[in-house]
C-alpha cells in the first residue's frame, strides 16, 4: 500500500503548482485552471486521509464529491464572467481588466 | 374638608394653570375670571383649613399627609405636607395677596398682549408658593423653590420685547441661582449627615447633637445662602430692584409680598437647626442688619417710585432676618405678614399711579396727584404710614416687636443700628408719598391726563389698606382669642416656648419717636414739592450722594468682576474649545482619516494578481504566526 506521505507530498506539489499558476498567469482561463488544480489537491488530501484513518467512514470521500460539485459550479460562473470580459474587451488578460480601482 | 386636604390649596391653582396655559387664549375674557376663581377658591379653602387646624388642638408636627415616592433599596423618599403655625401665617398672606393682585390685574393688565398667559403664570406661582410653605421635607421645598424662581423669571420678563426686561429677568434668575446652588449643597450635606430630607427629623438629629458642629455650621451656612438669594439680602440684593421691570401687580405679589419672603420662611422653618449651629444666628443678624442699613440709604436717592419700594422691600426683609437672628421667628413672621399687606398695598398703589398717569413712574414728573386720584392717594398714605411704623398701623407693631427682639444681643448696637434703619424707612416713605401725591405737579401735561383707576383696581387697594391698618392688632392676646386663635400672633407662631405679648412702653415710645423723626425730616425736606432743601442736602456731600445714588457701586463691582473674572475665564475656555477640542480633536481626526485614506488608496490597483498575491501572502503570514504561537 502506498504510504500516506506520498499522497500528501503529491497533494502539496499540485497545490503549489496551482498557487504558482494563479499568481503568475495573466490569462483568466489559465488562472481558473490553476484554481481547479488547488481544489483537486485539497480533494486528494481528503480522500487520502479518509482511506488511511478509517476506511469504513466515507466522510472524506463525500467532502471530495462536494468539492468537485462546487468547483464545477464555480467554473461555470467564472467562465461566464470570462466570456463577458472577452466580449467587452476582446481579451482575457486580467492585467488589462483593471478599471475597478480608485 | 379639613387640614388634611390642605394640598387642594396648591392643586386648584396648579390645575387652573394648565387650563389657562392651554385654552386661556380661546376663553371669553381670555380666562381672567378663572384665575380669580382659582385663587378665590384657595382663599376660601384656607379658612376651612384654618378652622380645622384651630380645632385639632396642639400638636408638635401636624403632618397631615405622607406620600411614598420611591423605595430603592435602602433609599426611601417620602413627601409629605405639614400644616403648622408658620404655614398658616404664610397661607393667609399668600392667598390674600394673590387674590387681591389677581383682581387688580384685571384692571391693570387690560389690553396687554399675552393677557391669558399672565394669569396662567400667576396661578402657577400661587400653586408653587403654597406648596413651598406646606412641604415637610427639603426636597419638595426645593422643587417648589425652583418653580417659584421660574415663575419670577417668566413674569419679570413678561414684556420680553423690551431688552431691559429680559436683562432683568436673566439677572434675577442668575443671581438667585447662586444662592439656590448653596441651598442644594446644604440640603445634600444635611441628607448625608442624617439620611433624611424630612425637616422635623433633621431638626431632631441636629438637636440630639449627632451632627458634628463644624459640619452643621457649614451646611447651615449653605442653606442660608439660598435664603439670602431668594430674599435678596446683601450681597444678592441687586436683582430685586431690576425685577421692577415686570408688570406692577407682579412686583406686588412676587417681589414684595410672597416670593421674596421664601427665604425668611425657610430660615424660620429651619431656625431650631440654625440655633444649634453656633455662629449662624450671628451671621443672619449681621446680614439682615447690613441689608436694612444699606438699602435704606439706597432708597433715599431713588427717583423711580417702584425702585424706592423695591429697596424698601429688601430693607424690610433685612428687618425680618434680624428678628430671626435674634431667635424670634414669631416677630419675623409677624413682620412678614404686616409687611406683605402694606407693601402689596404700596405696590398696587404705585401700579394705580403708573396706569393713571399713563406709565410715568419717575417722581420728577409726578406730584400733586392726590386731587386726581383720591382713593389711590388715601390708601397709599395708609400704606406709607404703616411702612413708616406709625401707631397704630400694622407696621408699628411688627417693627416694634423686632426692635424688642434685638435686645437679646448685648451691647445694644443691633438695636441702635436697626433703629437708624427704621428712621430711614420713615424718611423715604414720607419722601415717596409727598413727591408723588402732594405739592405742585412737576409735569403739567402728565397731571392733566391723570385719572383715577377703575373700581376693579381701587377695591383691592381699599381692602389691603384696611388690612394694613388693622393687621398689626393681632399681636394682642385679646384680639387673637376673639378671632379664635389660642392667643396673639407671637404666642401662636412661637414654636418652642410660647411667649405672651406684652408691650414694652419705653421701646414702643422709642419706636414712635423714630417714626416721627423720620417723617418729620422727610416732610421738612420735601414739603410743598420744593426740592431746594433736598438739593442742598445732596450738594452738601456730593461724593457721598453720588455713592448712594449709584447704589454703593454694587452693580459696577459685579459688572467689573464679570468682565474680568468670568469673561477672562470664558476666553481661556473658548480658546481651548476652538483650538484644542475643535481644530485638533474634531477636525483633526477627520483630516487624519481623509489623509490616511489618501495614502492607502494606492493599494487598490484593480489588478487581480495583486489581490491574489495579497491573499497568498496573508495565508502564509497567518500560518507562520500560528506556528510561532503554538511553538
Amino acid at each position: 500500500m502506498v504510504p500516506l506521505d506520498n499522497y500528501l507530498v503529491l497533494s502539496a506539489i499540485i497545490f503549489s503548482i496551482g498557487v504558482y499558476g494563479v499568481l503568475a498567469r495573466r490569462s483568466a482561463v489559465l488562472i481558473l485552471m490553476s484554481v481547479e488544480l488547488m481544489l483537486n489537491a485539497v480533494s486528494l488530501n481528503f480522500v487520502a486521509f479518509a482511506a488511511y484513518l478509517d476506511p469504513n467512514r466515507v466522510a472524506g470521500a463525500i467532502f471530495a464529491i462536494f468539492v468537485i460539485t462546487v468547483a464545477a459550479a464555480e467554473v461555470g460562473l467564472a467562465l461566464a464572467i470570462v466570456i463577458r470580459l472577452f466580449r467587452n474587451r476582446a481579451t482575457a488578460n486580467v492585467d488589462e481588466a483593471a478599471s475597478l480601482k480608485w | 374638608m379639613g387640614a388634611e386636604q390642605a394640598w387642594l390649596l396648591a392643586a386648584v391653582p396648579a390645575g387652573m394653570f394648565v387650563v389657562l396655559a392651554l385654552f386661556g387664549r380661546l376663553l371669553p375674557r381670555k380666562g381672567d375670571f378663572l384665575g380669580v376663581l382659582a385663587i378665590g377658591t384657595a382663599f376660601v379653602l384656607f379658612f376651612f383649613v384654618l378652622h380645622d387646624f384651630l380645632h385639632v388642638g396642639e400638636s408638635n408636627w401636624p403632618v397631615v399627609r405622607d406620600i411614598k415616592w420611591s423605595d430603592i433599596g435602602s433609599f426611601h423618599l417620602r413627601m409629605g405636607i405639614v400644616v403648622d403655625q408658620i404655614t398658616i401665617v404664610m397661607f393667609a398672606v399668600i392667598t390674600t395677596v394673590a387674590l387681591m393682585v389677581n383682581v387688580f390685574s384685571i384692571g391693570y393688565m387690560k389690553g396687554e398682549p399675552r393677557y391669558w398667559w399672565f394669569f396662567a403664570v400667576l396661578q402657577l406661582f400661587a400653586a408653587s408658593m403654597l406648596m413651598l410653605v406646606m412641604a415637610d421635607n427639603l426636597l419638595l421645598l426645593y422643587i417648589s423653590w425652583e418653580l417659584v424662581g421660574v415663575c419670577s423669571f417668566l413674569l419679570i420678563g413678561f414684556y420680553w420685547e423690551k431688552r431691559s426686561a429680559t436683562e432683568a429677568a436673566k439677572k434675577a434668575f442668575i443671581t438667585t441661582r447662586v444662592g439656590d446652588v448653596g441651598l442644594l449643597i446644604g440640603i445634600i450635606l444635611l441628607y448625608k449627615a442624617t439620611g433624611t430630607f424630612n425637616i422635623r427629623e433633621i431638626i431632631d438629629h441636629a438637636k440630639s447633637g449627632d451632627i458634628g458642629s463644624t459640619y452643621l455650621f457649614v451646611s447651615m451656612c449653605f442653606v442660608f445662602l439660598g435664603a439670602m438669594g431668594k430674599s435678596a439680602q446683601v450681597p444678592f440684593h441687586v436683582w430685586l430692584p431690576d425685577a421692577m421691570e415686570g408688570p406692577t401687580p407682579v412686583s406686588a405679589l412676587i417681589h414684595a409680598a410672597t416670593m421674596v419672603v421664601a427665604g425668611v420662611y425657610l430660615t424660620a422653618r429651619m431656625l431650631p437647626v440654625f440655633e444649634v449651629a453656633h455662629g449662624t444666628t450671628l451671621i443672619i443678624t449681621i446680614v439682615g442688619l447690613v441689608t436694612a442699613l444699606l438699602t435704606g440709604f439706597m432708597a433715599l436717592a431713588q427717583t423711580d417710585i417702584k425702585k424706592v419700594l423695591a429697596y424698601s422691600t429688601v430693607g424690610q426683609l433685612g428687618f425680618m432676618f434680624v428678628a430671626l437672628g435674634c431667635g424670634r421667628p414669631d416677630a419675623a413672621m409677624f413682620h412678614l405678614m404686616t409687611h406683605a399687606f402694606f407693601k402689596a398695598l404700596l405696590f398696587l398703589g404705585s401700579g394705580s399711579v403708573i396706569l393713571g398717569t399713563h406709565h410715568n413712574q419717575e417722581m420728577g414728573k409726578l406730584g400733586g396727584l392726590w386731587k386726581k386720584m383720591p382713593v389711590t392717594g388715601t390708601t397709599f398714605l395708609v400704606g406709607s404710614l404703616a411702612l413708616a411704623g406709625v401707631v397704630p398701623l400694622a407696621g408699628f407693631w411688627s417693627k416694634d416687636e423686632i426692635l424688642a427682639a434685638t435686645q437679646t444681643w448685648s451691647g445694644g448696637w443691633v438695636t441702635i443700628l436697626l433703629g437708624f434703619a427704621a428712621i430711614m424707612t420713615a424718611f423715604y416713605s414720607t419722601r415717596l408719598f409727598i413727591r408723588t401725591f402732594l405739592g405742585k405737579p412737576l409735569d403739567q401735561q402728565v397731571y392733566d391726563h391723570t385719572h383715577e383707576s377703575p373700581a376693579v383696581m381701587t377695591l383691592p387697594l381699599v381692602f389691603l389698606a384696611i388690612l394694613a391698618a388693622v393687621a398689626g392688632l393681632v399681636v394682642f392676646n385679646g384680639v387673637g382669642r376673639a378671632l379664635g386663635f389660642p392667643g396673639g400672633i407671637t404666642e401662636f407662631v412661637f414654636l418652642e416656648e410660647p411667649e405672651r405679648y406684652h408691650i414694652v412702653w419705653s421701646l414702643a415710645g422709642g419706636s414712635v419717636v423714630l417714626a416721627v423723626v423720620g417723617i418729620f425730616f422727610g416732610a421738612w425736606m420735601y414739603w410743598g414739592g420744593s426740592l431746594v432743601r433736598s438739593t442742598r442736602a445732596a450738594e452738601f456731600q456730593p461724593r457721598l450722594y453720588e455713592m448712594i445714588q449709584r447704589k454703593f457701586y454694587f452693580d459696577e463691582l459685579y459688572q467689573g468682576m464679570i468682565d474680568r473674572v468670568v469673561l477672562g475665564f470664558s476666553f481661556v475656555v473658548s480658546w481651548f474649545d476652538r483650538y484644542v477640542v475643535n481644530d485638533t480633536g474634531v477636525d483633526g481626526s477627520a483630516q487624519m482619516t481623509g489623509y490616511s485614506g489618501f495614502l492607502l488608496k494606492h493599494l487598490q490597483t484593480g489588478k487581480v494578481p495583486n489581490y491574489a498575491m495579497g491573499i497568498a501572502l496573508g495565508v502564509v503570514a497567518l500560518a507562520a504566526a500560528g506556528l510561532v504561537v503554538r511553538g
